[in-house]
């Protein structure tokens, strides 16, 4: 018996189905055509069954390191209609309902990863053995992407592990280790990877697997097994859900719904009730804005001929900041053990102080072993000179943000260093192209735009300049990625593209002050919006001190359009400068949590206070960095929407459910948005709000901007 | 033999046992070092042919600690590594096998030091204890557990105090104090001599870091509880100490009668030191500049309750075996185990009698005080066991290349009955 997408085999009484046959991906996902094949040697397996010709039935994995990572994205993002979806869904339950009627014994063989559709069918057998591989993995990941699990994993997780942790799983997506698998129940048994197919049968016909379940675990399923308690999780589960979303999503209310009215029902209603939802999700324009992001994140990924790019082995940050120790953190914790090197043992102890915070949550939540952060953390060297600068591979500059320092310690820089070190600058404004020219050799320099806390933002901007090499940019590229963050290429310019787009934001914030607003209107109007927090706790965030300096170089760069508001001038000058000093828009107390509003703030800002409508304030906070962009292509910062849009996410948390600044635009309609800018051009300010032509032009070509 | 280079040297500063560097794991105190000098030289992580590390209170965590610096350092999975123990000269002992090794055309480069970290040798239970414990994990049923817990007596609960045992000479039973004491009673060395020697180094050691001659030699630690701290200086010297201060303190190994104290002798450490040594074609292959060539060591025995005098009998041998008279020598390093114990080598020395007695029949030489561990000595700095050996060359040849002089010799007295010397020469005169 042979098909195309997986394979079929029956020996000593035992079917064998094997996916990933042939597969090239990375990963081996459910296509369309591997469910077809899989439905046709299953209606073989169940008349087996029924002659009691086979005694079990084995389901593996061909390729190393994956069972199944889920439906593959393409095959959801193809359903145009909810009847479409509610089609394919019926297909997948008859075979995966198929597999868990059989009468023979059933397993998964789990070595690797096995998400979404991969565990769904796993659940449909009796038995899930997991191997010992650090990749196995095992996760409900849906949630995701804006829906969720189609193929019974709601109705199937629950009933395996219990209801609380199968509504941890499914609400958060989160994906769970083997030894996690096996303490929850999941799977029955843990095998050596290597060895697991032959031990497979013995394990499934004559051994007893599974975990007893212990008093305390008896005692808790009766407690939830009740009525009374089953509200309290779930009433529990949807405040702690609303706290995180804020409404914004739609499916991990749905979830909630489903899991809830399904736990009384039948499997046929339970499934019919989960693939209404589905079918209804998949059509949201969240959860399409989802999946538009899910592609990004996947394209950004991706980088041609990866393995013929050098990989970086070593890296060097100059000077130990809040930003200096961050990156020595980001070495350490990828293994590319770090220099540091500051001019003063003082400041070299603020940079491995701020290392350490970084590994402290880590080590706090046990992720991390006290043998592993000693480790890592005396990865970091410490150094006051060049001495081991010799032979290192990358050197970040995060000395402070002033060009004649920056230009100064590059150059000296260039002189302690093997030829082929790549040398970058983390900077936030200051111009790539002028600082390239400090070296001797510019190709092989670059920027390197870090976003602040280092370890929590994603986001890494690569900025170019006429002289750097196509090398130089593929190898930051990759490095990028191999230290898990997300990296854009961008042309130097003012605030290159995230802090340019996120300037009139901010400087719109300010005016709108000015004209009476207050600041928690206008927070909460961002709030809404879906922003994870309001431009004036974000200027209070970035330090008021940064925001003046780079209102100036924005206006210096950018002209009238960015004329920069006198409010944060203010700020500084009756020294409000945010988290950083503890009160700005805000009260901060030592850690940095807010305390409450700055009562100071209001000697600041007009007494007279007026009220905008919430759509209105959104309007002029979001339409001029629309506006911005279409100057950005103008300029040919970046050249794709999708650039933006990964920029504007990961670089400033642009909502994700809209799919990004650009995407939002389109969808708004870009004649809509022309139209707005220009009452406001009218209305409020002729410079500001001025239609950049760029987008007069896109518009007269009826041109989107994913169109370009 | 081959010329045989010492490239460079670098060390971790020395604190008191208990002290800052107590929670450093001994690896912690070399890998870096290692690290550092291999960095600094461009070297490729597998051009380094052996780590020969010098360790005494091996940590159960870590038999093989030479091993585990190797790899914690970033060397290549394939440089071997091994551990040597030759008590407080252990360090000594990795120098000289890597000197044998390479000066044979064996080896090119390797990595040879000591580290200890005193504060974490262990209690250990005592036998009685152990023994409770194998019985117990015997036992079977219930009934047989409780017959066993029914033996237990609070005198198991007695620890050894493993730092304490190993200070104790196994063969003649005396502790090194006690070892000092008697050399302090049979050359006639007074208390006063004592304190005066002690309080001289403290001022030396003190001059010397404030005035940043450690700076070179020294590579700053990462330590405190969140390793978010740098240590650089040594911290186990006192600024302020008087040789009145110090007569104050009470005997310490034989308290009525005794001239040793706590404060002219040296105060167990924490530390770690690290030399990479290469031959002459490592050296052109990798375009290296050596700070100093190894001239050839010796190692001696002597009788284990006048340990102290180790370096008299090492002293000469090293200087038979290199053809050299002592007063060629430019600079002395040489351990303050305790100052009986130096003031009485220096006495043996110079004196055609005494030396007699250990077989010598010519007068070795008289080592001018100016000369001798100009930089304090372990009685300020102390005394990491295992990496002292290797210590005392580092610091001599900082100091030889500060003063563009030429030959210097490191030597110390090795508990158990014996001496240790190396003579090296400076090349960056």
């Amino acid at each position: 018996m042979s098909y195309q997408n997986i394979s079929f085999e029956i020996r000593d009484d035992l079917v064998w189905i094997g996916f990933g046959l042939n597969e090239k991906k990375s990963m081996t996902t459910f296509t369309r055509e591997t469910l077809l094949d899989l439905k046709d040697a299953i209606l073989k397996v169940v008349d087996l069954d029924k002659k009691k010709g086979a005694k079990g039935l084995i389901f593996f994995s061909h390729k190393p390191g994956v069972f199944l990572a889920g439906v593959d994205v393409t095959v959801i993002n193809g359903l145009k209609t909810e009847a479409e979806a509610l089609r394919a869904l019926d297909e997948s339950h008859l075979i995966f309902n198929a597999v868990e009627d059989l009468k023979m014994s059933t397993v998964a063989l789990v070595d690797g990863v096995c998400l979404g559709g991969g565990l769904e069918l796993a659940l449909a057998c009796k038995k899930i053995f997991v191997s010992d591989s650090p990749k196995t993995m095992l996760g409900l990941p849906e949630v995701k992407l804006g829906v969720l699990p189609g193929f019974g994993g709601t109705y199937r997780l629950p009933r395996k592990v219990g209801l609380p942790p199968a509504l941890d799983m499914i609400l958060t997506g989160k994906q769970v280790r083997n030894k996690a698998a096996l303490k929850m129940g999941l799977a029955e048994v843990m095998l050596p990877s290597e060895r697991m197919k032959e031990l497979a049968p013995e394990y499934l016909l004559n051994r007893k697997t599974g975990k007893k379940k212990t008093l305390k675990e008896e005692l808790q399923n009766a407690a939830i097994e009740n009525f009374l308690t089953r509200r309290i999780i779930f009433q529990k589960a949807r405040e702690k859900v609303m706290e995180t979303t804020k409404g914004f999503y739609p499916s991990p209310l749905k979830i909630l719904e489903v899991l809830e009215r399904a736990a009384s029902k039948n499997r046929t209603d339970a499934l019919a009730l989960e693939a209404e939802a589905f079918a209804e999700l998949s059509q949201s324009v969240q959860s399409k804005n989802l999946q538009h992001l899910f592609f990004l994140d996947d394209q950004t990924k991706k980088l041609p001929n990866k393995d013929q790019i050098p990989s970086v082995r070593r890296g060097a940050v100059l000077g130990a900041g809040v930003m200096g120790g961050g990156i020595a953190w980001l070495f350490a914790q990828n293994n590319q053990a770090p220099v540091m090197k500051d001019l003063t043992a003082a400041a070299l102890e603020l940079g491995l102080k701020q290392a350490s915070q970084n590994f402290s949550s880590a080590l706090r939540k046990r992720r991390m072993s006290e043998d592993e952060f000693n480790r890592k953390m005396r990865s970091i060297e410490p150094t006051l000179n060049f001495d081991p600068f010799k032979s290192v591979d990358l050197v970040v500059e995060a000395v402070v943000e002033n060009m004649e320092v920056k230009k100064k310690v590059l150059s000296e820089l260039e002189g302690h260093v093997k030829k082929d070190c790549i040398l970058t600058s983390n900077t936030s404004s200051l111009s790539v192209q002028e600082m390239s020219k400090s070296l001797a050799d510019s190709s092989r320099f670059a920027g390197l735009h870090f976003f602040n806390p280092v370890n929590k933002m994603p986001l890494v901007e690569i900025i170019t300049h006429e002289n750097v090499s196509q090398d130089v940019i593929n190898t930051l590229y990759k490095w990028v990625l191999d230290v898990k963050k997300t990296p854009i290429v961008v042309k130097d310019g003012p605030g290159f593209l995230v802090n340019r787009i996120l300037a009139p934001y901010l400087n719109e914030a300010g005016y709108l002050l000015e004209e009476g607003v207050t600041p928690e209107a206008l927070d909460n109007a961002a709030l809404n919006f879906g922003m994870p927090m309001g431009p004036c706790r974000l200027m209070d965030e970035i330090g008021i001190d940064v925001c003046v300096k780079v209102g100036k170089i924005m206006e210096e760069g950018l002209g009238e359009r960015a004329h920069a508001s006198s409010l944060a001038l203010k700020l500084y000058d009756a020294k409000l400068l945010g988290k950083k000093n503890g009160k700005g828009f805000y009260l901060y107390d030592e850690k940095g949590k807010v305390t409450g509003k700055n009562p100071e703030i209001s000697k600041l800002l007009p007494s007279k206070k007026v009220h905008k409508d919430e759509m209105m304030l959104q309007m002029r906070l979001f339409l001029p960095m629309v506006n911005e962009a279409a100057y950005i292509f103008a300029d040919k910062i970046v050249d794709k929407a999708s650039t933006v849009d990964v920029g504007m996410i990961f670089g400033t948390g642009f909502p994700p459910f809209r799919g990004g600044l650009l995407r939002w635009a389109d969808q708004e309609g870009l004649d809509q948005i022309a139209e707005r800018l220009n009452n406001f051009a009218r209305d409020v300010n002729k410079d500001r709000y001025h239609i950049a032509p760029f987008l007069t032009m896109m518009i007269h070509d009826k041109k989107k901007f994913y169109d370009l | 033999m081959k010329p045989v280079y010492l490239v460079d040297g670098k060390r971790t500063p020395q604190a008191k046992a208990g002290g800052e560097l107590k929670e450093i794991a001994a690896p912690y105190l070399g890998h870096y070092l290692i690290r550092h000098i291999v960095d600094k030289y461009a070297l490729p992580s597998d051009a380094i042919d052996e780590v020969i590390v010098g360790n005494t209170g091996t940590p159960a965590k870590y038999p093989n600690i030479g091993r585990v610096i190797a790899l914690e350092a970033g060397l290549h999975k394939k440089t071997s590594g091994y551990s040597v123990h030759r008590n407080c000269a252990s360090g000594m002992e990795a120098l000289s096998q890597a000197f044998v090794k390479i000066g044979s055309g064996r080896s090119d480069l390797i990595f040879a030091g000591g580290v200890e970290n005193m504060t974490q040798m262990p209690l250990m239970f005592n036998k009685q204890m152990t023994e409770f414990f194998m019985e117990l994990m015997k036992a079977k049923s219930p009934v047989q557990k409780l017959k066993i817990f029914a033996t237990f007596r609070p005198h198991f609960m007695a620890p050894i105090i493993a730092v304490e045992q190993g200070l104790t000479d196994p063969f003649c039973g005396k502790n090194m104090g006690q070892t000092a004491e008697t050399l302090a009673r049979e050359l006639g060395i007074s208390r006063r001599e004592q304190d005066e020697f002690a309080n001289l180094s403290h001022h030396k050691a003190a001059n010397a870091t404030k005035d940043g001659k450690f700076r070179d030699e020294i590579l700053p630690i990462t330590a405190g509880d969140k390793l978010d701290k740098m240590i650089a200086d040594d911290l186990g010297f006192r600024a302020n100490s008087t040789a009145e201060g110090l007569g104050k303190l009470k005997p310490y190994f034989e308290r009525e009668t005794g001239t040793v104290t706590v404060g002219n002798a040296c105060p167990l450490t924490d530390g770690g030191s690290m030399w990479l040594l290469a031959s002459e074609e490592a050296v052109k292959k990798y375009n290296l500049d050596p700070m100093a060539r190894m001239v050839d060591y010796h190692f001696h025995g002597l009788e284990p309750e006048r340990m102290g005098l180790g370096p008299v009998v090492a002293t000469h041998g090293v200087l038979k075996r290199a053809g050299m008279k002592l007063d060629q020598m430019d600079l002395f390093e040489y351990n303050e185990a305790f100052a009986a114990q130096i003031i009485g080598c220096m006495k043996v020395m110079k004196d055609k009698n005494l030396s007699s007695k250990w077989g010598i029949d010519e007068v070795i030489g008289e080592i001018p005080l100016e000369r001798l561990n100009v930089n304090g000595g372990g009685i300020a700095l102390g005394h990491p066991v295992g990496s002292t050996g290797s210590r005392l060359v580092v610091t001599l040849a900082h100091e030889l290349k500060r003063r563009r002089q030429k030959y210097g010799i490191a030597s110390l007295c090795i508990g158990g009955g014996q001496g240790g010397a190396v003579i090296i020469e400076n090349l960056k005169v």
